[in-house]
């Protein structure tokens, strides 16, 4: 018969009717009470002798230690398990994941466990006791050792006099209650004389004062912070908390759920500030890398190189920003440059959202770029590099042209520099005082293209 | 002196615009004086003056002779132009002479027609946004796009933006 029995073949013994009966075994067996082997009796001495309940001193003891939550959790810990469970059911585990030694954690061995930390860490905010903190410490440490009588607590006279004398001065007073006050007060005396004197035989010795084991102890274990005297486990001041104010979340990243798992590093949470871009707009930016090169600084201890790469971003509809950054790290540089370049986006300049205002020319170093608009349908006549960041940028109608140097990084800024600078005739026409109309918008209704 | 002087009132008001100048000098000749009221009808000059040596006051610019002229002054003459600046830019950046004494470069209606549709012609480069021409016609000078609403052509004399 297999392990599994299918639930169709169930279905068709019809037992379902009548719900799973109880299957009666062949052999009947006999209980171990009825054959005299337990005994409720036994077990209930033997679970009282084994597993006492705490006593009312127990459990005041145990408040002593554990604060009232771990007290309640503790009561409930002992409410959920039977006494007689634990007789009858107990046993010595003998199975391949038992423990390999025996013991139900009540007590510390010191070689098996760690040192038990039960005492408070040390008080964050103590520092060292300043002048008067000081003295008030030392009086404090001296009151213990009560030196003398205690003054003004001595009975006089009048206490001695009936209620009517007492407002009434001496000299006034009947020579009976006189005399019987006189009397009482030196009973009192006396009394009081020979207590103090009893008080004081155990003081003999030391005379009465701190002795030197006390000045001992003050100089090595009395507390030189304001931290009331705290004993602790360690000496060590408690760790950082993990969030210490003014650097919580500078150099870990909450993940923003409104990211939607996209930025789980946290590398764009800054640009994210920044820009006030999401995460998602700041994927969907078109963005290559325009140069990559291998420079190096020569030093004492030889060349350092390092890879400067320059990138270029832009939305496609009007914005642009290139990035150059250096790093030792090929792909660190990268990112650099990437987000450096989705940082200093800036909207550049468009004709009817396809070309560029005029020409513009541009100078950096030996290299010159030469850019000029063009009609409807042109396309991008450019270099490869002004093709990528004209793409970006969302420019489709281009003419431009590199008459001189044609350095990658310089071609680059000369580029970048030109879209920016265009002409605005806008200006020009406030600047001139004439009215300046785009014939392009008046003919056909503006439309077209 | 002919279109010399028109050469180096080109450089001397180039020169003077990108110094920042608000106010300058030019020899009191009547092409000048053509030339130079030509830029104010383009709007790119603010005041056209005749005065004496010494510039003459701001309320004076209003008027376009501080002075009549005299057989005793006539040789002490100078045209003002006052210069203009827009958002901390001047209005007239370049301009360039076309025509030199060498070369007298001149433009029939159509070969302007094309110019200005920003075409080039012979020697003429079409011309680019903000760019504008100026010539010498039987009309006086004028603006290309005068010269071409009165469909007179003429000598180029510079090229202005």
């Amino acid at each position: 018969m297999s392990v599994a029995r299918p639930a169709a073949r169930r279905l068709i013994s019809g037992r379902l009717a009548s719900g799973p009966a109880r299957r009666r075994p062949r052999f009947a067996n006999v209980r171990a009470a009825d054959m005299g082997l337990m005994d409720e009796s036994q077990i209930d001495k033997f679970t009282k002798e084994k597993f006492p309940q705490y006593t009312k001193e127990e459990i005041e003891q145990l408040r002593t230690r554990y604060s009232p939550e771990q007290i309640a959790a503790l009561e409930a810990g002992e409410a959920a398990i039977n006494p007689r469970d634990l007789t009858v059911q107990g046993r010595l585990r003998s199975d391949p994941y038992a423990l390999p030694y025996i013991d139900d954690f009540a007590e510390n061995q010191p070689i098996v466990d760690k040192r038990a930390r039960n005492k408070e860490a040390p008080d964050p905010n103590a520092r060292f006791m300043n002048l008067d903190e000081f003295t008030e410490d030392l009086i404090n440490w001296a009151d213990k050792f009560q030196q003398g009588d205690v003054t003004g607590t001595l009975k006089t006279l009048v206490d001695f006099v009936p209620d009517e004398f007492k407002k009434v001065p001496e000299g006034r007073w009947t020579k009976e209650v006189r005399d019987d006050a006189q009397r009482a007060f030196q009973r009192y005396l006396e009394g009081e004389v020979n207590k103090q004197a009893k008080k004081n035989e155990g003081f003999l010795e030391s005379e009465s004062g701190p002795t030197d084991a006390d000045v001992l102890q003050y100089i090595l274990e009395r507390s030189a912070m304001t931290d009331g005297n705290r004993t602790t486990n360690s000496s060590l001041a408690p760790a950082l908390p993990s969030k210490v104010p003014g650097v919580a979340g500078l150099y870990k990243n909450a993940i923003d759920p409104e990211d939607g798992g996209m930025d789980d590093i946290g590398i764009y949470q800054d640009l994210k500030k920044r820009t006030g871009l999401t995460v998602r707009a700041i994927l969907n930016l078109h963005n290559k890398c325009l140069v990559r090169r291998w420079v190096s600084n020569q030093t004492r201890l030889g060349k350092v190189g390092k890879t400067s790469i320059v990138w270029v971003a832009g939305n496609g509809d009007g914005w642009l920003g290139i990035g150059e950054a250096k790093s030792t790290e090929p792909t660190i540089a990268a990112l650099k440059a990437r987000l450096l370049a989705i940082r200093n986006m800036r909207p550049i300049r468009r004709y009817e959202n396809r070309t560029i205002y005029g020409s513009v020319t541009s100078k950096v170093s030996g290299t010159v770029v030469k850019m000029s608009a063009r009609p409807p349908g042109f396309g991008l006549r450019v270099s490869h590099r002004i093709f990528e960041m004209c793409r970006a940028a969302g420019i489709s109608d281009l003419a431009a042209s590199i008459p001189r140097s044609r350095n990658p990084m310089n071609s680059v800024k000369a580029a970048y520099h030109a879209l920016c600078n265009q002409p605005n005739p806008d200006e020009i026409a406030i600047g001139r005082g004439k009215k300046l109309v785009d014939v392009r918008k008046v003919y056909y209704g503006g439309a077209v293209h | 002196m002919g279109i010399a002087s028109i050469t180096n009132a080109c450089s001397h008001l180039q020169n003077a615009t990108r110094a920042r100048l608000g106010l300058t000098s030019l020899p009191s000749t009547k092409y000048n004086l053509r030339l130079a009221l030509a830029l104010h009808r383009a709007g790119l000059v603010s005041s056209v003056t005749r005065g004496g040596p010494r510039p003459p006051p701001p309320e004076a610019l209003l008027a376009t002779e501080v002075e009549p002229v005299t057989a005793d002054n006539v040789a002490t003459r100078r045209l003002w132009v006052g210069l203009k600046y827009w958002n901390n830019a001047p209005v007239m950046r370049n301009l360039a002479p076309v025509s030199k004494p060498s070369r007298l470069v001149t433009a029939t209606v159509p070969e302007l027609a094309k110019v200005a549709r920003g075409f080039p012609v012979g020697p003429l480069k079409g011309l680019n946004l903000g760019e504008t021409l100026f010539l010498s016609t039987d009309l006086g000078v004028l603006e290309v796009r005068e010269a071409l609403e009165r469909k007179v052509g003429g000598l180029v004399l510079c090229r202005v933006s």
